[in-house]
């Protein structure tokens, strides 16, 4: 079972068997390149592969990416610090809020105030993010079976994921680009019946993601295109820093939120599911499982929700409300000097890493004391994740490119920034 | 700052002090506040200024003194020997924070309409100093918001903070006590003394001075919001004094000119008339080339003009003159000089400019040229007058001419075979010329003036030159290579180089180094 190719297929073509068939190395074949993307349908992302195959078989692949960029970290050197949070909406754009809340803890621990935050405020970045990894993980699973030609299976998972969009759209007032949470807390607090209307989504959700699993894990030939496809080794995933469900995948049980709590992750009872084979059958089902434990840290949460503000109480941190600033003339100053200059962050630098969709993202900010960052890297996990593709697509066949990369999960927004 | 004020008359023992736990030596005489700025240590102030005296009316600078019961105002008290100073103790930062928020308790909130908003030191300090939410929910004392006091000047008396900077300027370096007090507590307001207004040379320093936007420049005032504004070093050409300025500008338009500070030429300051010679660089500009009255490309401008300048050489340089101006930077009169002597063979170099005016003993000059000095020097002995160049005009000595700058007064100027000008301006001399080509302005160009002192003081290019004109010294570079000579000047410092190697009185002089705009935003608040 070590070499996926040799063992792990058995497709069946018309009456024969493909095991019966002459090895496909025995085929009279040259060498031929093949491009796939930058706007092939499942490059999604916009990524540009150059194969060389030989019949159906990848000899080799040279995964190109940078379609996507937008400068990010060039334009958050001339952004406020609060003016990049809609830049990190753009990262990760099926978790937006994941981003979000990663980049505020790094500033606001350059800050020396990530102890201050209103514990309100940390239950509700709990909240939206673990419903963007639920929202993140819909849309990779959805995506993949769908180019598995499981289209029931699309519309199920991406159903769920619009129950859930809508609800943070409530929330802050755009579907995606939510740009919700600030630095010292989240700009508003929880709409009214926020907490009922996520408890029936929820439910709702556990079944769609209940029939999908139906469909899909018992599926003959969904199984025959994932089991023991892009098998990633425990300690390839080490070597290549892969983190989040590739990583998991493989038995490295790595999850930011347990290993290095941060927010109140601690307080939660959840698992972090693993997988046994690293292959993309347990990238598939690490994802199912994960959207279950974080159900469980949502349901959690809502029960221990504080009450309290949701905005850390210091003037030169957080915007005054509109009504002082209207009508004092502190907060209209303190507003001005928060727009214009931006929030005065001390010199340092700080590397702030949360569990995103993916794994492991980074934030590594260098401040020179001034409104604006000096520098604002990020650490996306799948720029790494998507790296050991290199390694992982020769001698597979171009159908397995498919769901290897499906399952690998790669975001241009946040891979290119 | 402080250091570059003037040393006490005697010399006088240093004492020894702590300043925030770190021991330190300064020479008597010097105020806390002045030691604090020296070592580091942040001290707010609204009223003290460091080319004023101190009245502490703001209270902001106090700092605690080990033995004094108090808080004592730094800007006002001499350092002492054995002084042990606090300037960020519990109680200074609580008093600190109390006068702010009896500063505010009647300020109108008005940044969103307020010329100041983004350079005000009000904003500043509250936000580095106070930071706490208003506590009053009463209404405010209303005065009057517009009050004309002056040609140049509006007085908002609600921002008013009562710091009278103001009136220290007005007594202290106009010598002209315009403002007053008025009142007491809360009705207590800023306001022109009986009978007069503010109409003296220099009054708008109140407003450069004014921490507040309580007097705000008729001239700029809502015409742009001062963090859009880039900020350039320069040089005023309104006088031969050469005060040195920030040119502030913002989409390629200057919005208007502060002063800089030179201890040795203008301090803090500057006089009104400086401050409005911007407008010349935007108003009736020459754009491009022509010949012959109609619009030329550069290339067929300049061969037109050589082959005329060339015409009149070779037939007699003795009736070909070149008039420069002593409104124009060293390296344009330096390169027009060789142009004369070395390309055209003739000493006939008037120098020309604007005439006389007013003066006093403070900061403006009778001769309005900021370059009268470097212009005789480069020009040497044999430099004509502008009186010469009428006269020779008139009498037929001369009959083709090189105009370069802006002279004011010329003769009758159809009596000329060949006129040929390099002026920044349309004037009547570029409609008379065959060729006329654009030149850049002071503004626009790197460059330097030589002020009345001797002194060579560097301008930036803060703004691109108009259309197409294009610095003199460049000009003159394409004529004398269209005449035959082979010359290599590729930037403005070569020019000065050569400057400083030919005229002895500059030898000293540098170039200095490369400053770039720096947006307003970004430099922090003025203050």
């Amino acid at each position: 079972m070590d070499d996926p190719s040799q063992t792990a297929r058995r497709v069946v073509i018309g009456f024969g068997d493909a095991a019966n068939l002459p090895e496909a190395d025995d085929l009279p074949t040259e060498s031929m390149p093949l491009n796939m993307g930058p706007s092939h349908p499942a490059m999604h992302g916009t990524v540009r592969m150059v194969l060389e195959v030989e019949g159906e078989k990848i000899r080799s692949v040279d995964v190109q990416i940078g379609y996507l960029h937008r400068c990010f970290e060039k334009e958050a050197e001339n952004a406020t610090w609060t003016q990049i949070f809609p830049y990190t909406d753009r990262l990760n754009y099926v978790s937006p809020m994941l981003n979000n809340v990663g980049y505020a803890l790094a500033v606001e621990k350059l800050l020396d105030i990530d102890k201050k935050i209103p514990e309100r405020a940390q239950f509700i970045r709990v909240i939206v993010g673990e419903i963007s990894r639920i929202t993140d993980h819909l849309t990779c699973l959805a995506a993949s079976a769908m180019e598995l030609a499981a289209f029931t299976v699309f519309f199920y998972l991406m159903k769920a994921r619009e129950w859930l969009w809508e609800l943070l759209e409530e929330l802050s007032g755009a579907r995606l680009t939510h740009s919700y949470v600030r630095i010292g807390g989240v700009v508003a607090d929880l709409t009214d019946d926020f907490c009922p209307k996520l408890r029936d989504i929820l439910r709702r959700c556990r079944a769609s993601i209940a029939d999908a699993d139906k469909m899909l894990t018992s599926n003959r030939i969904f199984r025959d295109r994932m089991d023991g496809i892009g098998i990633i080794t425990r300690d390839d995933a080490l070597g290549w820093g892969l983190t989040g469900p590739v990583g998991r995948s493989t038995g490295l049980a790595y999850d930011v939120r347990k290993d290095h709590p941060y927010l109140v992750y601690d307080r939660f009872d959840f698992d972090v599911p693993v997988g046994s084979k690293g292959d993309n059958f347990d990238r598939y089902a690490v994802r199912l499982e994960e959207m279950r434990q974080s159900m469980r840290i949502l349901e959690q949460a809502m029960e221990l929700l504080p009450a309290g503000p949701v905005l850390i109480d210091d003037a030169r941190v957080a915007l005054p409300p509109k009504r002082e600033v209207y009508n004092t003339i502190e907060s209209m100053i303190a507003h001005f000097k928060l727009i214009m200059d931006g929030i005065v962050v001390p010199p340092g630098e700080i590397y702030s890493f949360t569990e995103g969709g993916n794994g492991e993202l980074g934030f590594y900010i260098v401040s020179n004391g001034t409104g604006q960052p000096w520098k604002c890297r990020v650490r996306p996990p799948c720029f790494a994740n998507l790296a050991v593709l290199n390694k992982l697509l020769p001698r597979l066949f171009i159908a397995d490119l498919v769901p290897t990369f499906g399952m690998i999960n790669m975001i241009g927004g946040e891979c290119d920034r | 700052m402080a250091d570059e004020r003037q040393a006490p008359s005697a010399p006088r023992a240093n004492v020894k002090m702590v300043i925030d736990g770190q021991a330190c030596e300064f020479p008597a005489g010097l105020t806390i506040l002045e030691a604090c700025q020296r070592v580091g240590s942040k001290v707010p102030f609204f009223c003290w200024h460091p080319g004023l005296s101190a009245p502490a009316v703001c209270r902001q600078c106090l700092v605690e003194i080990k033995g004094f019961p108090k808080p004592v105002p730094s800007c006002y008290t001499p350092v002492a020997d054995r002084m042990e100073v606090v300037t960020g103790s519990p109680k200074v930062l609580d008093v600190r924070r109390q006068m702010l928020e009896f500063t505010l308790l009647n300020h109108p909130i008005d940044c969103p309409i307020c010329d100041k908003a983004g350079e005000c030191m009000l904003q500043k300090h509250y936000f580095d100093w106070d930071a706490r939410v208003a506590r009053n929910d009463g209404g405010k004392v209303r005065k009057a918001k517009v009050v004309d006091v002056g040609r140049h000047i509006v007085l908002d008396q609600e921002r008013c903070i009562l710091c009278s900077r103001c009136i220290r300027v007005c007594n202290e370096v106009a010598r002209q006590p315009d403002l007053v007090m008025a009142f007491r507590g809360d009705r207590q307001l800023l306001t022109t003394a009986p009978g007069q207004r503010l109409d003296n040379p220099y009054s708008l320093n109140t407003v450069d001075v004014c921490p507040v936007g309580a007097l705000t420049a008729k001239d700029f005032r809502f015409s742009m919001r001062a963090w859009e504004l880039w900020a350039t070093p320069s040089v005023c050409p309104g006088c031969a004094t050469g005060c040195n300025i920030e040119i502030h500008a913002s989409r390629n338009l200057i919005r208007r000119l502060v002063p800089r500070l030179n201890s040795a030429v203008n301090k803090y300051w500057m006089c009104d008339d400086g401050r409005l010679t911007y407008k010349h660089v935007a108003d009736n500009r020459l754009a491009a080339p022509t010949v012959a009255g109609a619009p030329a490309r550069w290339d067929a401008a300049l061969a037109e003009a050589a082959r005329l300048l060339g015409q009149a050489r070779d037939k007699s340089p003795a009736t070909l003159g070149m008039v420069l101006s002593a409104q124009m930077i060293n390296e344009d009169l330096f390169a027009f000089s060789r142009l004369a002597t070395e390309c055209l063979r003739t000493d006939r170099v008037y120098l020309a400019g604007s005439p006389e005016g007013w003066c006093d003993n403070i900061l403006v000059s009778a001769d309005k040229n900021p370059n009268t000095t470097g212009a005789k020097l480069i020009g040497g002995p044999t430099l004509r007058t502008a009186a010469d160049l009428q006269r020779d005009i008139e009498g037929r000595v001369v009959t083709a001419l090189l105009l370069v700058g802006e002279p004011d007064a010329l003769g009758p100027l159809e009596s000329l075979q060949t006129l040929v000008a390099v002026s920044s301006h349309q004037n009547p001399p570029v409609a008379a010329a065959q060729v006329a080509l654009p030149l850049a302005m002071w503004a626009e160009v790197d460059g330097s003036f030589t002020n009345r002192q001797g002194k060579v003081q560097r301008l930036y290019s803060a703004i691109a030159p108009a259309g197409q004109a294009r610095p003199g010294w460049e000009t003159a570079v394409r004529l004398a290579r269209a005449l035959g000579a082979a010359w290599t000047y590729g930037e403005a410092k070569q020019v000065f180089g050569d400057v400083c190697a030919k005229v002895t009185l500059m030898s000293r002089a540098d170039w200095g180094k490369p400053e770039m705009p720096v947006q307003l935003r970004f430099a922090n608040s003025r203050g």
